[in-house]
């Protein structure tokens, strides 16, 4: 990672500015809503190789910053949501899309399909992923 | 259905507010993926390079390709640590969840 951001730094102008959007996996939950309620099923789990990826991430973004390839001007944290109109839709995604990254526990299942079972008839099944967007400025 | 993404245009609101788009701008976009967020933005730059590693997303770009942005947009099959470019071509860069 280290190597790709001293890829990027090259193809930047002096001063330019580089985005980092990502999500972080560490607080997932899982929710039913509609328009009159949301109900908390529970959180997803982030997976033990997604983590270590995330930490890989931080470790390389602070290394350039010690090196003084590009300084943190501005950061923050905002909800990322996804919607499914079913708990089939979602678990069919889950197993499609993020299988490397989060998983959902039997528990949180069973609350979902419970909840699932009394939901309103607008109800969607939420996941809101927690996105950090920050703003570096490339340096010398 | 499909999942919906961020239909509160959260992302989009944000990466306006950090970026300062402006139509003289080059941009590189890293992780372009299927060109969900390329498309959201790249009327406010001057010319956006999305890359990415995963041929089938990017068959989907080019796929969903808008018309009004064919001189404006172009996609590159190509990882962070090889970028094709000549130093100095870009003046911002968008990590697009791929760091």
């Amino acid at each position: 990672m280290v190597h790709a951001l001293g890829e990027i730094r090259r193809v930047l102008v002096r001063e330019a500015v580089l985005i980092d959007l990502r999500p972080l996996l560490e607080y997932a939950p899982v929710e039913i809503v509609s328009a009159s309620e949301t109900r908390l099923a529970g959180t997803a789990d982030q997976l033990p190789d997604d983590r270590a990826s995330d930490e890989a991430a931080n470790r390389s973004i602070a290394k350039v910053e010690e090196q003084g390839w590009f300084t943190k001007e501005q950061e923050k944290f905002f909800p990322f949501n996804y919607y499914w109109d079913s708990p089939k839709e979602m678990q069919e995604h889950l197993e499609a899309e993020w299988s490397n990254s989060i998983t959902v526990s039997e528990e949180v299942w069973r609350n979902i399909r419970s909840m699932w079972a009394v939901a309103n008839a607008d109800a969607r099944v939420r996941i809101q992923l927690k996105m950090l967007i920050t703003r570096w400025r490339r340096q010398e | 259905m499909a999942a919906q993404k961020d239909p509160e245009h959260n992302e989009i609101k944000f990466l306006n507010q950090f970026s300062n788009f402006s139509t003289s701008q080059r941009v590189l976009e890293i992780g372009c993926g299927d060109g969900r967020l390329t498309w959201r933005y790249a009327r406010s730059v001057g010319r956006v390079v999305g890359v990415e590693i995963a041929r089938d997303d990017l068959r989907i770009a080019r796929i969903d390709h808008p018309s009004d942005l064919t001189d404006k947009v172009v996609f590159a099959n190509a990882d962070s640590i090889h970028l094709p470019f000549a130093k100095e071509t870009f003046d911002l860069a968008v990590l697009s969840w791929s760091l």
